[in-house]
């Protein structure tokens, strides 16, 4: 028991700190035993890389940050106790210098370990780890030399030494180096079956049938399975499901949604327009530089025909679709805002850059001014954003629409007005701004006379006024002159005014600096020859030459990182949003280089082509099984010892029921039910009789479902879908009761389990054995085992009815196998 | 050179595993990654330091109620109706109401809150020098519930739960009954970047836009009071089965894999829903507290009071069920830009008994002290008379809010306004001093309170907040 406690303790460190650091231990036992333990305890929070935290300037979690120390001077000087401001801090001899704070003072014995330890030379094994530097890079030269804004490098392919027969790609050299050098082995493939389940949702987000099951089992028989799975990525990629999973994915990032947000959250009837682009376009591959320059600048790019011009406004939807403040303060504030929110999600989706915290300071962390940051402002303010919400009483700052070529007869839901009902409304609000006029003087009048003033203007009349002038508004904003619906979507278009801004201090509207700030981007980042911007433009187009610039140290990284994070469960670099001081570092830095750089120039930004590239490697291929050994080296797989196993997300769940159960219908519904319904305040999307209480009602896959902020269908509520207010490019798993309530009592799975038993039925005719194999089967894509079949058997047994086989299709759709990915 | 059996068998593994090295290593991170995915399931966290409030109920009287008509005396308002307000057009409006002092600590309480003046002046912290950023409602009542009025994050009653957990894991942690729709809606009540285990379930329909209520004469939007809590088409023992069956699964799988707490967090959480559906239901038939209960809060009473009193007397089951948190919007706006007096009588009106019964109830249940009532708008308003000279318009310089129970000093007011309730002078409270006093009022640290969200430590108070320790009892 003794024995197996000490091990217990050593693993405990191993476990908790850098793995390799420890076992070299010789002259480090101590450290390891008696210090480091109490340095992870009690300092850490406020003094490490990990935790963002460096108060006193001062970081612990390194050896040379331990000796360089922090404001007050060196922490740790090897040999001198005196001198070693941590023996003062943590043996509260100043006052002023009490450490760990707020708390009491640590056991004498801990503090005589300490200078025991400092007397003997403090030997630390903490080597400088990619994630260890001493500050934050604020200024520009130490910012050019942070790894992420130093442009990525060409390494040579490592070899590997001990595995030469694993590798099958570049990417497997890189991971199998990292993993010999950790003391790892990389896990066998995983089984066929299992693959192929994996790349299918993968890729698609759906399951493969049985028949595509056992399609792909044959050609791995006949022709192996490096040949069997390519062919097979590439259907998939083909297949125009593809769009669906992957558009999804960028539209997380995107922070789409069909609703304004915030306080007043007014819908987006128009935003589907750009989900449909979003999907379209990953179907059609294309280019990601060109897709970034679509989204940023798709009004100012020529076109070839109408279609084209219309794809390309609508592409510009992605500046539109923020979270919006329809209630603010003033008109300017409100612009102030939008342009405030484009920079931000732009440059955390585009660079990983949190540029937007430079509103009211220069950048804590990262080396962004607030000069970098007005300098975007003034070319978002020198451009106009289309929104197109109604005016109301929540909502003083209606948008319009950008008008789409009528030439394309595009789906359009408003209803048409005859044209001598365009002249009744218009003529309608003239009179109601008149008597409006006439009703307020009498008032004033009136109390002017000392009389009850609210006989002849009330708060309520005035209100009313407000919603059936918006309304006309709002009917004749809809349809041309001659009352026929519009078609229309939002979008960005250059402003009326072109201009710089100036810097205003803290922020606020109210402070200007005297000189304005020439538009531009960050400067920290270097470009061989960047991109001016023309007196008369309002520069996205610059920016978007500027992101894509082959130079670029971020946009490509960025992206292979967003791929490699959907492929491979976590990102290289962990934090995907944020590629900043602040955020990780990547677990596998060259690999990242090599991957941003296959990017652009062997994939010429190509999506499909770095996809379709990691899915063929070994390293994707491998089983998810559990090894003992590799799991204590390395419990959370950062090295890549197996394939990690992940939750379906919320859409993946919904499609896959309806796959199961038959249901699905795979043709793109047209728009969205909020486009078909209208805009509205969402607070009043329950009385809608055409809106089904769960904001669901369709077999449509998930994608189509309505995205209304803060009000969002049940399944993606509950199964941690994107927060669609932030740029999300890694969703959270929960477990929680709730999803199980989900399963055993909603409307929905209700619905599928019914279509399930039936499908079961018809395959499988009324013998009850035949039932359990038949479901098992369209579930799992396997039999069952004979532990399994006695289960089901015994679920038979212990309940009567006649749907009994519907509930046992809905406790099979419940399990977390069937939502669980190998 | 790897020629060890790969993967290993399920026997070798199980074997390495249930001895020794591997056992105890396996062991601690199956708890660690039990402890982990167990925080989905909101067990209960030790606080930072011992805890004074172990539950918190915030009645949020949204709209902004007069604090210079309520728990704000000011003579010198009284003395000067009518005169202008800084040389400008607006005159001020001294307050139609009647101030006294109460209890043995005498605070000031006008006489629109009869029963909580009479019953409770000794148990109330009142606030008067608080102050927040806008006088906007959507913003201000957005901060109000998360410290920012610009960006969308989590919500008080998140944060306290994300610090905290519940005791009762077949409840939600945290409940708002009867939200409003718009304000930001479900951003109130939301997590944000927290896991949304923390967010807040919503109980009741959502409370329509006023103007929206007004022109419809609907007050809240359709719907069950919970959504999925029961199934009307599968009988209990069917269910069992079910539960048996998905569990017998996964526990196939679970062997296989070894190790797979998402699957293990699963069988978990059926086995909690399944129990829910009896506890929820049961929680919120208030119909089962004895008549003198019922009688205490009003209920039966015409109108919104008897709305209210359901709410608050929902909100004590709830607490005393282990949920963490529970909000309570009361069903009257405050929002008096006109009409003052009749209408902000009303809305006393429609709390006052239900509030003061609240208190009595959690009191002789010896509830009290372990609960946080927080009673507070999302601002205040003006001293002087607005538009037609009949209301007052918002004021976010100036206002009250009081505590009760959960640590608080009882009959105490603390800081003040300037002599017209304009402007906090004395000891102002911001908001983000709220949200920390109430933090450490729950044993939380808000500065510690962090989360990691985009490679950054959030905290409910950004880097604000100072903890009001004059006001802990």
């Amino acid at each position: 028991m003794k024995s197996q406690r000490a091990v217990f303790f050593v693993f405990l460190i191993l476990w908790a700190t850098d793995f390799n650091a420890a076992l070299a231990s010789s002259g480090t036992d101590f450290f390891e035993a008696k210090i480091r333990p109490v340095l992870i305890e009690n300092c850490y929070k406020c003094h490490s890389v990990e935790s963002g935290k460096s108060k006193g300037g001062l970081l612990l979690d390194t050896r040379a940050g331990t000796h360089l120390g922090g404001d007050n001077g060196p922490a740790v000087v090897p040999g001198n106790v005196e001198e070693s401001l941590l023996i003062a801090a943590i043996s509260h001899a100043q006052p002023d210098l009490e450490m760990p704070p707020k708390k009491e003072r640590l056991p004498d014995g801990v503090i005589a370990d300490f200078r025991k330890w400092i007397e003997s030379g403090a030997p630390d094994p903490r080597t400088e780890s990619t994630g260890s530097i001493s500050a934050a890079p604020t200024d520009l030269e130490s910012g050019r030399k942070f790894w992420a804004f130093k442009k990525p490098q060409q390494h040579p392919v490592p070899e590997s030494l001990e595995n030469t027969d694993w590798p099958k790609s570049d990417t497997d050299q890189f991971i199998i180096a990292k993993l010999e050098e950790n003391g790892l082995t990389p896990s066998s493939d995983a089984a066929p079956e299992i693959l192929v389940r994996r790349l299918h949702f993968d890729l698609t987000g759906l399951p493969p049938s049985l028949e595509e099951q056992r399609g792909f089992l044959k050609s791995v028989a006949e022709g192996g399975i490096d040949k069997a799975l390519a062919e097979r990525t590439d259907q998939l990629l083909a297949s125009e499901r593809f769009g669906e999973r992957w558009g999804r994915h960028w539209l997380d990032v995107a922070r789409f949604a069909e609703s304004s947000g915030k306080e007043s959250n007014f819908t987006f009837p128009e935003a589907w327009r750009y989900r449909d682009y979003v999907i379209d376009a990953f179907n059609n591959d294309i280019p990601f530089d060109r897709f970034i320059t679509e989204q940023l600048a798709g009004d100012l790019l020529p076109a070839k025909d109408d279609a084209e011009r219309a794809r390309l406004l609508i592409a510009t939807g992605y500046l539109a679709i923020g979270p919006l403040s329809l209630n603010a303060m003033s008109r300017e504030q409100s612009l102030a805002d939008v342009a405030d929110e484009q920079i931000n999600a732009s440059t955390q989706a585009f660079m990983g850059t949190t540029v937007a915290c430079a509103r009211c300071h220069d950048h804590k962390f990262d080396p962004i001014s607030m000069e970098d940051y007005y300098a975007m402002v003034g070319i978002f303010r020198s451009s106009k954003t289309y929104y197109g919400t109604a005016v109301g009483p929540d909502n003083q700052l209606g948008g319009d629409l950008i008008h789409l070529p009528k030439s394309l007869d595009l789906p359009v839901f408003y209803k048409a007005l005859k044209p001598e009902d365009v002249a009744k409304l218009k003529q309608e609000k003239i009179d109601l701004i008149a008597k409006e006029e006439e009703a307020k003087a009498k008032a004033a009048r009136a109390a002017k006379e000392g009389k009850d003033p609210s006989e002849f203007f009330s708060l309520q009349m005035a209100i009313g006024g407000l919603w059936r002038k918006g309304a006309i508004d709002g009917q004749l904003a809809l349809v041309d002159e001659d009352g026929n619906p519009n078609a229309m979507c939002m979008g960005v278009t250059e402003a009326e005014e072109i201009g710089d801004s100036p810097v205003y201090e803290r922020g606020e509207l109210a402070t200007p600096r005297d000189s304005k700030v020439p538009r531009g981007f960050p400067e920290v980042v270097q470009l061989s020859d960047p991109p001016e911007i023309p007196d008369d433009e309002s520069g996205r187009l610059q920016y978007a030459e500027w992101l894509t610039h082959p130079d670029h140290p971020l946009t490509a990284r960025v992206l292979a990182n967003r791929v490699w994070n959907h492929l491979f469960r976590t990102g290289i670099v962990r934090t995907t949003d944020n590629f900043g001081f602040n955020g990780e570092r990547p677990s596998h830095p060259e690999l990242l280089d090599h991957l941003a750089m296959q990017l652009v120039n062997e994939h010429e930004w190509s999506v499909k082509g770095l996809i379709r590239e990691l899915v063929l490697s070994r390293s994707y291929r491998q089983s998810s099984d559990f090894r003992e050994s590799a799991f204590l080296k390395d419990p959370e797989n950062r090295f890549l010892w197996r394939m990690s196993k992940r939750r379906l997300d919320a859409e993946e769940i919904r499609d896959a029921m309806l796959f199961v159960a038959g249901d699905i219908e795979l043709t793109r519904p047209v728009a969205s039910l909020i486009g078909r319904t209208g805009g509205r305040n969402a607070a009043l999307l329950p009385f809608a009789k055409n809106i089904p209480a769960d904001l669901d009602g369709s077999v449509h896959r998930s994608v189509y479902l309505p995205i209304v902020r803060d009000r969002l269908p049940d399944v993606l509520e509950l199964f941690d879908f994107a927060e669609s207010s932030l740029v999300t490019g890694h969703r959270e798993t929960t477990n929680v009761p709730m999803q199980a309530l989900y399963f055993m009592n909603s409307d929905f799975v209700e619905k599928r389990s019914a279509s399930f038993a039936k499908r079961v039925m018809s395959d499988a005719g009324e013998e009850p054995e035949k039932h359990i194999e038949r479901a098992f089967k369209l579930c799992f894509n396997r039999p069952p085992s004979e532990e399994e079949s006695a289960l089901a058997n015994e679920f038979f047994r212990s309940t009567t009815g006649e749907d009994s086989l519907k509930r046992y299709c809905q406790a099979l759709l419940s399990t977390a196998t069937f939502r669980n990915l190998d | 050179m790897n020629n060890a059996p790969f993967p290993p068998s399920r026997r070798t593994l199980l074997k390495s595993l249930s001895s020794g090295f591997g056992y105890l290593a396996y062991a601690s991170l199956a708890a660690e990654d039990a402890a982990k995915s167990d925080r989905r399931n909101l067990p209960v966290q030790s606080p930072h330091f011992p805890a004074r409030a172990k539950q918190v109920i915030f009645l949020c009287m949204k709209g902004g109620p007069s604090h210079v008509d309520t728990f704000d005396y000011k003579p010198e308002l009284q003395k000067r109706n009518g005169e202008p307000w800084r040389g400008g057009p607006a005159r001020l409006l001294a307050s139609a109401q009647k101030f006294k002092q109460y209890g043995e600590s005498g605070i000031h309480i006008s006489s629109l809150f009869p029963h909580l003046a009479k019953n409770h002046a000794d148990d109330l912290c009142v606030i008067n020098s608080m102050h927040t950023d806008l006088p906007n409602h959507p913003q201000a009542y957005a901060q109000l519930h998360t410290g920012s009025f610009q960006f969308v994050r989590p919500s008080l009653g998140a944060w306290s739960l994300y610090g905290l957990g519940s005791p009762n894991q077949n409840l939600p942690g945290f409940v708002t009954l009867n939200p409003p729709s718009d304000m930001g809606g479900a951003n109130n009540y939301g997590s944000a970047f927290l896991p949304a285990i923390y967010q807040g379930a919503k109980i009741g329909g959502g409370q329509l836009p006023a103007l929206f209520s007004a022109l419809s004469g609907k007050t809240e939007e359709p719907g069950p009071p919970m959504k999925n809590i029961e199934n009307p088409h599968v009988s209990r023992k069917t269910q069992r089965a079910q539960i048996d069956l998905i569990a017998g699964l996964d526990q196939r799988k679970l062997e296989q894999d070894h190790y797979h707490p998402e699957i293990e967090g699963s069988i978990q959480s059926f086995e909690l829903a399944y129990r829910m559906q009896d506890e929820i239901p049961d929680v919120l038939d208030i119909k089962s507290e004895p008549e003198s209960i019922q009688k205490l809060y009003g209920i039966g009473r015409p109108g919104d009071g008897d709305r209210f009193a359901k709410q608050c007397l929902l909100a004590r089951r709830l607490v005393e069920s282990g949920v963490r948190f529970v909000e309570v919007t009361a069903p009257t706006s405050w929002d008096h830009h006109s009409l003052l007096n009749q209408n902000l009588a009303k809305s006393c009106d429609v709390t006052d008994q239900p509030i003061a019964a609240l208190l009595t109830d959690l009191k002789n249940r010896g509830m009290l002290k372990d609960t946080l009532v927080v009673w507070s708008g999302e601002f205040g308003r003006t001293p002087y008379a607005q538009g037609l000279g009949d209301g007052r318009d918002h004021n976010n310089k100036g206002y009250s809010m009081w505590m009760a129970g959960g640590g608080v000093k009882g009959g105490y007011a603390h800081g003040s306004t300037d002599d017209f309730g304009y402007k906090a002078i004395d000891k102002p409270v911001h908001i983000h001093d709220l949200h920390a006093t109430i933090l450490h009022l729950l044993g939380l640290d808000h500065e510690r309170l962090t989360y990691n969200y985009a490679g950054r430590e959030f905290r409910l108070t950004d880097v604000y907040g100072n903890v009001v320790e004059e006001i802990l009892g």
